[in-house]
């Protein structure tokens, strides 16, 4: 494949990057180009062996590994190539992409669009600023995951987690079975922070004990961590004085939180949501940069895959469909979030074609009625902030609109009140 | 005997912690707590036979690998996965396997099969 001939160049090959790269070519694309930094395909998908993948997808409850196989398989069937061990260094706002290849060498080239892919990363114990010591022993959740699954080692036989995402409850339950004691696992938030079937199948299924509304207020240790301290919080996270207790490990993980990885989008001029800390997109996932469409977790952080591939897919059709000279109705409609509504993507609608609003709360609240403007109500048991809402408007609701709307709220309100 | 059971069902974000009230032999005289009719069903099946899927790793003998990622092919019972787990600790695979390949079969006679999630070709 010549450089010079790519139509759409995705970046990243984890689930949103072969779901964009697939669906671009099936969409009409004749070249796409899939840049990946690591030696195969399939992104973080390998080291997620545990199931519930593909659910809503593929109807079939898979774990990662299979699922990025479906894909990986799919890729090759429809000849989307992957460019391996390949680093992006660099976009330009002209669509010019920089990178360094154990393949390819220095390469630059233009190609007619790009997808972003890039997936999200972990926050680190640097975004917290625990006090203490800095020793050995004290490690994202993800890092841990791919130490036990790929790498083959245990990180430590007796564990406290910070924070319960969902990588944090699935790697309490992993090591558990591996043969590590975790004693604990440390939420400041009065809820889980990942998805609930988490809670009851690493959790209460191996008596591992959650401390809500806690956190961790000191860490020991000099050559490698010995204990730490966990503090009740109040209202404000603030720890409460008299509550700490010293608990002995050997290893901390910490599970607080991923951010999209948007270096790249910056570069290239795309701009970005402070909330979701993603690019700003339309319903075809466009950015303001033409050419330039983003899907998956470096939009915002979903907590399935099925929606990441899904998203991607929009995002990987639109490219095609750019680089073939398309256009599409501008995103003149902006959805703005109230009332408990932390953030809604898309950012942008055009209000001529249907579109799913992936959307999150601030808080959890029950009994609750979901408002879309004046197009849609929709009555809810719970919203959690953990679980991510997702909503069609169709283009009959969509009708319902007044000629003329610049700005849809989003409000979640609570029933029965005025 | 008698007593109580706690569950909390899984069904929807809702999570409704459903009580189960249970006599000597073990049988569910009532239960309170749900919100809807799949709740109660999830949390009586929950309550007679859980069954949860165990995924894992296994070491192999690949030059390539360290580990290959294996499922069991279907649910198996809740109280079998730490059995389980032990079974596959003694597992050393031989590439090449490709993804779908039985590793073990019939997992502690539960019928159920441990199968490899990914290939490994070398």
């Amino acid at each position: 494949m010549k450089l010079q001939d790519v139509d759409v160049a995705v970046i990243g090959s984890g689930p949103a990057g072969m779901a964009a790269a697939i669906k671009a070519k099936e969409s009409g694309a004749k070249s796409v180009l899939i840049m990946e930094r690591a030696e195969q395909m399939g992104g973080l998908l390998h080291q997620c062996v545990h199931n519930g993948f593909g659910l809503l997808y593929f109807s079939e409850d898979l774990t990662g590994p299979e699922y990025a196989h479906r894909f990986m398989e799919k890729a090759m069937d429809v000849k989307v190539a992957p460019l391996l061990e390949t680093m992006v260094t660099k976009i330009s706002p002209e669509r010019e992409i920089t990178a360094i290849s154990s393949q390819a060498g220095y390469i630059t080239f233009t190609p007619k669009s790009i997808v972003l892919a890039m997936g999200c990363r972990e926050r680190s114990r640097g975004a917290l600023n625990i006090p203490g010591t800095r020793p050995a022993g004290i490690l994202t959740a993800g890092t841990a995951q791919r130490f036990v699954n790929v790498e083959g080692f245990i990180p430590g036989k007796k564990i406290v987690i910070l924070g319960s995402g969902d990588i944090g409850m699935i790697m309490a339950r992993r090591l558990t079975l591996e043969g590590a004691e975790v004693v604990a696992v440390v939420e400041i938030l009065p809820y889980i922070g990942g998805l609930l079937r988490n809670e009851v199948q690493c959790l209460h299924d191996f008596n591992i004990s959650l401390l809500l509304e806690h956190t961790v207020t000191q860490i020991y240790g000099e050559q490698r961590i010995e204990a730490v301290t966990v503090a009740r919080v109040d209202s404000n996270w603030n720890p409460i004085a008299g509550t700490g207790r010293r608990i002995e490990c050997d290893t901390l993980l910490l599970s607080i939180g991923l951010i999209p990885e948007n270096e790249l989008s910056s570069m290239a001029g795309v701009e970005l949501d402070p909330v979701t800390g993603g690019p700003i997109v339309g319903e075809v996932r466009q950015t303001n940069v033409p050419g330039i469409f983003a899907g998956g977790n470096v939009v915002h952080v979903h907590d399935l895959v099925d929606n990441v591939s899904w998203e991607s897919e929009l995002a990987g059709e639109s490219a095609a469909r750019f680089a073939m000279g398309a256009k599409w109705a501008e995103g003149k409609i902006i959805l703005k979030p109230g009332r408990n509504i932390r953030y809604i993507v898309p950012h942008t609608i055009s209000g001529e074609r249907e579109v799913t609003l992936y959307l999150r709360v601030s808080d959890l609240e029950e009994g609750v009625r979901l408002k879309i403007g004046g197009i849609m109500s929709k009555a809810l048991r719970i919203v959690k902030p953990s679980e991510m809402l997702k909503i069609e408007l169709s283009t009959a609701q969509l009708r319902k609109l007044k000629e003329g709307t610049t700005e849809i709220v989003v409000d979640c309100e609570k029933r029965g009140s005025r | 005997m008698s007593g109580e059971e706690r569950i909390v069902c899984i069904g929807c974000p809702m999570g409704c912690a459903v009580t189960l009230t249970i006599d000597d032999d073990r049988e569910v005289v009532s239960i309170a707590g749900h919100k809807c009719k799949e709740g109660e069903k999830y949390v009586l099946d929950e309550y007679k036979s859980p069954v949860r899927t165990l995924t894992a790793t296994v070491l192999t003998q690949s030059s390539s690998q360290k580990l290959l990622a294996v499922r069991t092919t279907a649910p198996i019972p809740k109280t079998k996965l730490v059995p389980g787990i032990m079974a596959l600790a003694k597992v050393r695979t031989k590439p090449p396997i490709k993804i779908g390949d039985v590793i073990i079969s019939n997992l502690l006679d539960t019928g159920v099969d441990v199968a490899a999630t990914s290939d490994m070709p070398f």
